[in-house]
């Protein structure tokens, strides 16, 4: 539908047409509708030039002592995350591990069972070294001896 | 030195933990969101901290960006507009239980004037021009003063601007204006009374 001819635009229309913000055949028609339209084109030149006002807001400078002190803060705080995403990783992996391991033992008990019994009975002494069973559990090395025997 | 790495491929870089990678990231964007803070917040000392802030924040939150959502600047500036905005509401907190409650302010004033004696008669009325601008964007509501600040001084679009923000393009289009109007009718109040 075509815009009356009557009409001037708001000063929302204008402020986006300043910015670049409506679609180009909109621009076309503002800036044709500016020609004619003094009260417009007022309007337009005060936002504009208020625009461009915004400019001249600046911000001050740091130095670039300041700029490496805060990046030196930043640095550490970065090297503490990855060491926390680290560990924080390998306790979910453990997390994830034991599930998954409980939801198998879960559908299928007696290959769990088996697999159980296996590792008991190839449990060497190392194994029990290795783990710490036997300082854990002083009586361990002696309980997989018997199990070892009966299995 | 500035690589031509891709904004996209250090933040890769950076979740693999790469340190260089993080650093060129913070070296290239730090001005621009020392400068989104500063606007906001409207102190050198707090945006610089703010600053560190944001880049710990984007860090941690590096994992939830894809760059389906938006470009790594957009989300990037918006993630610092909202983080300015926390500290500014915490430092009007902080300002409305001082008695006084005019720190900042006084700050501000004390900077002025030290301008003002050293500067020729047009740069303190740019000076006062400024002034004005920034008190009044100091007033103004969230989404306004965030819209104002992303468009006005990063030149994001406001299509961008609304789909970081989660809002409409109208709600967006309208917030600048009114932000905008706030502004105009403050500096002719302002050229009215002098």
């Amino acid at each position: 539908m075509k815009r009356p001819e009557t009409r001037h635009y708001s000063e929302e229309e204008l402020l986006l047409h300043i910015i670049g913000e409506v679609a180009p055949e909109i621009r076309a028609e503002i800036s044709a509708h500016l020609m004619g339209c003094p009260e417009c084109r007022s309007i337009l030149q005060e936002y504009a030039a208020l625009v461009k006002s915004f400019g001249t807001w600046s911000v001050p400078e740091l130095s670039e002592e300041s700029w490496q002190s805060s990046k030196a803060r930043l640095m550490t705080q970065f090297r503490q995350d990855r060491e926390w995403i680290r560990r924080k990783g390998l306790l979910w992996y453990m997390r994830w591990g034991a599930l998954k391991g409980w939801d198998y033992a879960m559908e299928n008990p007696l290959p769990t069972m088996g697999y159980i019994a296996a590792a008991i009975a190839f449990a060497s002494e190392r194994t029990i070294t290795i783990f710490r069973l036997d300082w854990i559990l002083p009586a361990t090395g002696e309980v997989f001896r018997i199990l070892r025997q009966v299995l | 030195m500035t690589s031509t790495r891709s904004d996209e491929d250090l933040v890769d870089g950076t979740l693999g933990g790469d340190e260089h990678a993080f650093s060129e990231l913070y070296a290239r964007h730090r001005q621009a969101v020392y400068s989104t803070a500063y606007r906001i917040i409207q102190n050198a000392e707090e945006a610089q901290d703010a600053t560190q802030e944001i880049f710990i924040k984007l860090y941690r939150s590096l994992p939830v960006w894809t760059r389906e959502k938006a470009k790594f600047s957009t989300w990037l500036f918006r993630l610092a507009a909202n983080h300015a905005i926390d500290c500014w509401r915490a430092r009007r907190r902080r300002s409305e239980t001082q008695v006084s409650g005019e720190t900042g302010d006084e700050e501000w004033k004390e900077y002025s004037l030290g301008e003002a004696i050293r500067s020729p008669y047009h740069e303190v009325e740019g000076r006062e021009q400024v002034d004005e601008i920034r008190r009044c964007v100091n007033y103004l509501p969230e989404l306004q003063k965030k819209v104002f600040v992303l468009r006005y001084f990063h030149e994001l679009k406001l299509e961008e601007i609304a789909e970081v923000e989660n809002c409409s393009l109208g709600t967006v289009k309208t917030s600048l204006f009114r932000a905008t109007q706030t502004v105009r009718k403050a500096l002719r109040r302002f050229r009215g009374a002098k």
